[in-house]
């Protein structure tokens, strides 16, 4: 073969550069541009006058407060979950790996329906509830519900295979200087595992604060019970636009200021190999 | 002083032999690369359950099948260094080594006093507050040895401990682990594949071919392996 | 097959030099095959380049309808993804409400079988949500509106061919209880009880606004203001289009709904038990027709038209409990 052309070199590293130019810059401009579209089509002034609405200030504290506390439930039960499924074989382990993934590619509008046929006034188990006065559907626990089930995948696949990676010398060694199950995983895996563990809850954080279809078929729709931010966002943009603007836009800021938490998070952790 | 004695059936192979490691003396364990080391310092830590086993360490039982008893692994006073070290990374040295301590509940001042003096002993006294995970090769085999004999063990086992080393950093953990080993007379168990690291460290050698003990004797002497293992 | 170039005279700098000198060997011949061997790297870049530029050049010819996404809340959409709807020829798209799902497919038949060569879809959603697509540049041919207010605002802005906006249907607001009656509702007084559920529509909905005009109706010729009061607080969920409602309280969900009647009517037997609203109190809800400005269908469009409005067409709005447009 002829050796290559250091001119050769130089026309392909240009020809390179130009193509990795072109699609960074298509890919963003996809991203960005809607984004950029939201906070063009209202003015900052209708949107701090908005933001006091109730319909916008209910949904904002109710999505708040169901994801903070679909997210503290994920982690107190899902870590330990996470971390006696990673360790142990146990019979029918490949069953409950199926379905952890399962709420990540059921439709959420069937999530929403299933949840329903279960714990609704009819259901297979709510009827015994509602016997004893409890009902689920179309509370606040409705939406918390339907949030932690379409949500959870997120953390808990993340956590388990962070959990299956570590290397297993970590914990023998801990186990052999003495210390319990507890302490094992609470100052040694935890804190080796926490970038990833943190990145998993905003994942799922995220999601939660999104959830609709699950949310609106299950707890159904009233503002400052149910009607989270997702669905004022829906209902709001066929009636008055700027609400629904308000909201989406709020909902972005929170988004972006998770995110650059997280990395801040991250670096401050650094890296653990 | 330790008297081992297991069988377990493994993938391959079955593992079945005696072993004996008198006080202040380091039993070196060699043999080919799948025959048998590790999985034994597992079984004596009690990280692995064997089918049949009788471990007897100072004349405690730390497991006997026959009669029912196994100590877990937490309660078994063994310091294993593991391949590697897996010192905890994130943890700084003092923390590394004060852990084993610290799971024990053993009271705070006693704790300090034990930890720099071990840091002293194993010359890593000034990197007290580095992050275990910065510190080189040979440094965190240092911390993790350390970390074992902090807890005053009844046992000392290193497994591969000179693979990632190099010949200044080998020569240092050789020392160290001769000096503390006889200094606390208790018995130790080297597990390495290089006959030179055996002969300087080791009191005596045997050699573990595909679960069985071909070979037991002294250092020097110990042959090829292939003549002693039938090698495929 | 070589051919030598003159390269002592060429200009080293210009641009088209150093483009292609890559192809020069070092004796200055250039052989076929290397003026053929353009480097792999560039051809996959310019691979990658043109089947960007593909894609999106496709994909804004093919769609002029942007995908707004309407997550229905009825048991029927289960994620299933609404098709993009473009104008070709031949197809009327119908935009109807969402209160029409049962007789759409009865009228989509008929009037096929009576038109062959044309083709019918159906868009059911609630008005309100097909009213902000159509304002946001979504395609139809028809557009079925249940709220004159609605339509009215569509006509001002231009979107429908003068015209072509009549009145097809009516419906009245009636009140329909699960079949087995769980909280035992006898008349629309035992809407106030507490503990009743009730679900109603989202007053963006034009049924949902109906339900308000009926409530105060109520609470002002039979009951009073803390009736209406009580009733609303028992409302449970506010549902973005009438058959989620009728949904709800057939699933015994919720204990009462408000629906049209033309759901009650045309439900199975023992589907639902119902209470009437008195005619007085009760909120006649129009339904209109109308052709939109951006059809490319508009003659198939008029037919259609003709044919709902016609004796055909209101047979089959009559059969699943609609009433005349008068």
């Amino acid at each position: 073969m002829t050796p290559v052309h250091p001119r050769q070199r130089r026309y392909h590293r240009t020809l390179t550069y130009l193509g990795a130019g072109i699609l960074i810059a298509a890919v963003t401009l996809y991203l960005a541009l809607p984004i950029l579209a939201l906070f063009l089509r209202i003015t900052p002034a209708m949107f701090f006058t908005t933001i006091h609405d109730s319909v916008v200030s209910s949904a904002l504290w109710l999505s708040l407060y169901t994801t903070t506390i679909t997210l503290a439930v994920v982690i107190i039960i899902g870590t330990p979950f996470a971390y006696f499924h990673s360790q142990y074989k146990y019979p029918g382990k490949v069953i409950v790996d199926t379905l952890i993934d399962l709420p990540l590619v059921l439709p959420p509008a069937v999530a929403g329906v299933a949840l329903l046929m279960l714990y609704g006034r009819a259901g297979v188990l709510g009827r015994y509830f509602n016997m004893f006065g409890i009902s689920i559907a179309f509370t606040t626990l409705a939406v918390i519900m339907a949030q932690i089930f379409v949500a959870s995948p997120f953390y808990l696949r993340q956590a388990k295979s962070l959990f299956e990676q570590l290397d297993p010398a970590y914990e023998q060694t801990a186990r052999t200087l003495g210390a319990s199950s507890l302490r094992t995983l609470t100052k040694v895996i935890l804190p080796m595992t926490a970038g990833g563990l943190v990145s998993g809850a905003v994942m799922t954080f995220g999601r939660a604060l999104g959830e609709f279809g699950a949310t609106i078929m299950f707890a159904g729709n009233l503002p400052g019970v149910t009607q989270t931010m997702p669905l004022a966002v829906y209902v709001g943009i066929e009636s008055n636009v700027n609400v629904g603007l308000t909201i989406s836009i709020v909902l972005v800021i929170i988004s972006f200021g998770i995110m650059i938490a997280v990395r801040l998070i991250q670096k401050r952790g650094g890296e653990h190999a | 002083m330790l008297e081992a004695a297991m069988v377990k059936r493994l993938r391959d192979y079955t593992l079945d032999f005696r072993l004996t490691v008198q006080p202040g003396k380091i039993m070196a364990l060699m043999g080919m690369n799948g025959a048998g080391k590790s999985t034994t310092l597992n079984i004596i830590a009690g990280l692995l359950h064997p089918d049949t086993a009788s471990i007897t360490l100072n004349g405690e039982c730390l497991c006997s099948t026959d009669k029912g008893i196994n100590v877990p692994a937490e309660d078994r006073r063994i310091g294993y260094v593991l391949q590697n070290s897996a010192v905890f990374p994130h943890m700084s040295v003092r923390d590394n080594v004060a852990f084993g301590l610290r799971a024990r509940h053993v009271p705070r001042p006693v704790i300090a006093e034990r930890v720099s003096s071990w840091m002293e002993h194993m010359h890593i006294a000034d990197l007290a507050t580095v992050k275990a995970g910065n510190l080189s090769g040979g440094q965190k085999q240092r911390v993790a040895l350390a970390r074992a004999l902090a807890i005053e063990p009844d046992l000392l086992m290193l497994d591969e401990p000179f693979t990632a080393l190099d010949a200044d950093s080998t020569k240092t953990v050789k020392e160290l682990t001769r000096t503390f080993v006889k200094e606390l007379q208790i018995p130790s168990i080297v597990v390495t594949h290089r006959v030179a690291d055996s002969a300087e460290i080791g009191d005596r050698a045997c050699v573990i071919c595909e679960g069985k003990i071909e070979w037991g004797g002294k250092p020097a002497e110990i042959p090829d392996f292939c003549t002693v293992c039938r090698c495929r | 097959m070589y051919f030598t170039t003159k390269l002592k005279k060429i200009n080293k700098h210009s641009v088209p030099y150093r483009l292609f000198s890559h192809y020069i060997q070092l004796k200055g011949r250039i052989t076929k095959m290397e003026r053929l061997f353009i480097s792999r790297k560039a051809l996959l870049v310019s691979i990658a380049c043109t089947l960007l530029l593909a894609t999106v050049f496709f994909a804004g010819c093919t769609s002029s309808t942007p995908q707004t996404s309407t997550p229905a809340a009825t048991v029927a959409a289960t994620g299933t993804p609404k098709p993009v709807y473009t104008a070709s020829p031949g197809n009327l798209v119908i935009f109807t409400a969402a209160s029409l799902s049962g007789a759409s497919t009865t009228i989509g038949s008929s009037f096929t079988a009576a038109n062959p060569g044309t083709t019918v879809s159906f868009d059911l959603d609630g008005t309100q949500a097909l009213k902000t697509q159509v304002e946001n540049g979504a395609y139809a041919d028809v557009f079925i509106s249940a709220s004159n207010s609605y339509t009215n605002t569509l006509l001002s802005e231009g979107y429908f061919v003068n015209g072509t906006v009549k009145k097809l249907a009516t419906n009245y607001v009636i009140l329909i209880l699960p079949a087995s009656n769980p909280a035992n509702i006898q008349s629309l007084a035992d809407l106030a009880k507490p503990g009743v559920k009730i679900a109603m529509e989202a007053k963006q909905v034009p049924a949902g606004t109906a339900t308000l005009a009926v409530l105060a109706n109520l609470a002002n010729s039979t009951y009073n203001q803390a009736w209406e009061n009580a009733t609303l607080a028992n409302v449970v969920t506010y549902e973005t289009s009438e058959p989620a409602v009728a949904t709800k309280v057939s699933l015994g969900e919720v204990d009462a709904g408000f629906v049209y009647q033309s759901t009650a009517a045309a439900a199975a037997n023992g589907t639902y038990q119902s209470i009437a609203i008195p005619v007085k109190d009760n909120y006649l809800q129009t339904y209109t027709i109308g052709i939109l400005n951006e059809s490319i269908n508009k003659d198939a469009a008029a037919s259609f038209e003709q044919y709902m409005l016609s004796t055909a067409g209101q047979n089959i709005l009559k059969e699943y409990g609609f009433m005349g447009p008068s």
